[in-house]
């Protein structure tokens, strides 16, 4: 097999990323052997290569963008789960699961009669953050998650399409004191505001 | 289970951080674990509504991929909503691979997909096999290069100088060790187009690089 310069210079860069296939590579070889500007390009095309490779730094999501991902998956994935078990569940328990429904549905306008009575209730789930932050854009996970830790709070939801997630406090912290440790935080939190 | 032992081993920090966290190790890794058909395995669990093969499958991917989309895009926040989108789809259409072609080459032409889609519904113009800039043969010196090339600074200033479908061909090439043949996979377009972006890439890069292009002063 043999290569024209052109042919050679095209599969230069695939000689110094080690990919060709045994008879492309001997060919380029050759090529390189005779050329003495090809093996000098080649030369710098590994460089480059190798420097490239050595720029690992990649600011990427992480474990943010898994746990945004997991989130997603978990609110497509549920509908679908129903709708597969429905189709073989027995019936006796769908007859169960339609009279815990009921009891349910029973509670709950049991109780927003009485939270009419008392003042209101709150509802545990589907909580709404309290603060808002946004995170310096190289922060590295391990820092921010060191971070949330010591200001005792937790993300509840985000990041949004301007990078801002939203923070609960967990039980024992007030939303003024985990703000402060946020704020003083000024190498990773970019921005942090309450929400109230 | 030796692919139930590798998902395992997948999913800890030190793994993560020991062979993820390198280019050459996880082609390397990629290529190991092809052989012993785990990546069919993971996708195939993922198809079966496995998360946590598609939380080992993100941890294994999800650099290379969020880097290869923000070569194309600039934007730290679309790069990660596309990364995102990504990976949505790949759960959902999991079942749909069929093998033919490695898992990587499967997941970053999904990547490519978006970022077309992405730059249609901005209204931006994409650039697609342009005609070729006009290169003196002799208008880079090689020898000049094998310095620059050592300046990651200058290499970024160059990377960043190509047009989109140069950037994609050296970038594929270089960071992902891909084949002629992987990257027009990806691209869906044929290898002879490749071969063509990529000679005309490397003329373009190893010009920017020995100067003559307005190089980056380090």
């Amino acid at each position: 097999m043999t290569l024209s310069r052109r042919e050679a210079e095209e599969l230069l860069p695939f000689l110094a990323n080690d990919t060709l296939g045994e008879d492309e590579r001997r060919a380029v070889e050759q090529a390189v052997a005779s050329d003495p500007t090809l093996a000098v390009e080649l030369a710098a095309l590994r460089q480059i290569r190798q420097t490239m490779q050595s720029q690992q730094a990649v600011h990427s999501p992480g474990e943010f963008g898994l746990a945004r991902l997991m989130r997603d998956v978990e609110k497509e994935q549920a509908p679908a789960r129903s709708v597969v078990t429905d189709t073989s569940r027995p019936r006796l328990l769908q007859i169960a699961a339609a009279v815990l429904v009921a009891i349910v549905i029973g509670q709950a306008v049991l109780l927003s009669g009485r939270a009419d009575e008392t003042g209101g209730f709150e509802l545990a789930g589907g909580e709404a953050a309290t603060l808002n932050v946004a995170f310096v854009p190289d922060a590295p996970e391990a820092t921010i998650r060191a971070l949330l830790l010591q200001a005792g709070v937790e993300i509840v939801s985000g990041p949004s399409a301007l990078g801002l997630y939203g923070l609960n406090v967990i039980e024992g912290t007030t939303p003024s004191a985990a703000q402060e440790v946020l704020r003083a935080a000024d190498d990773v939190v970019e921005s942090v505001d309450r929400t109230d | 289970m030796a692919g139930a032992a590798l998902l395992a081993l997948c999913q800890t920090t030190v793994f993560h951080q020991a062979v993820l966290t390198s280019s050459r190790l996880r082609y390397v890794f990629l290529a190991w674990i092809s052989a012993l058909s785990t990546s069919h395995e993971l996708i195939t669990r993922i198809a079966e509504g496995d998360r946590d093969a598609l939380a080992s499958l993100y941890r294994l991917m999800e650099k290379p991929v969020y880097r290869f989309i923000q070569s194309r895009l600039n934007d730290p926040f679309e790069a990660s909503d596309i990364l995102h989108d990504v990976f949505m789809e790949v759960w959902r259409s999991a079942g749909r691979f069929e093998g033919r072609s490695k898992l990587q080459t499967w997941i970053f032409g999904i990547a490519y997909r978006k970022v077309i889609d992405r730059h249609r519904k901005a209204g931006r113009t994409r650039l697609t096999d342009t005609p070729d800039e006009t290169i003196e043969d002799d208008a880079a010196t090689p020898e000049t290069c094998i310095a620059a090339g050592q300046d990651a600074a200058q290499v970024r200033h160059c990377m960043a100088s190509l047009s989109e479908d140069h950037r994609t061909a050296i970038a594929l090439a270089f960071w992902e060790d891909m084949t002629y043949r992987e990257i027009a996979a990806v691209c869906k377009t044929a290898e002879g187009t490749i071969k063509t972006r990529i000679f005309h890439a490397k003329k373009l890069l190893l010009r920017c690089l020995s100067g003559l292009s307005g190089g980056v002063q380090a």
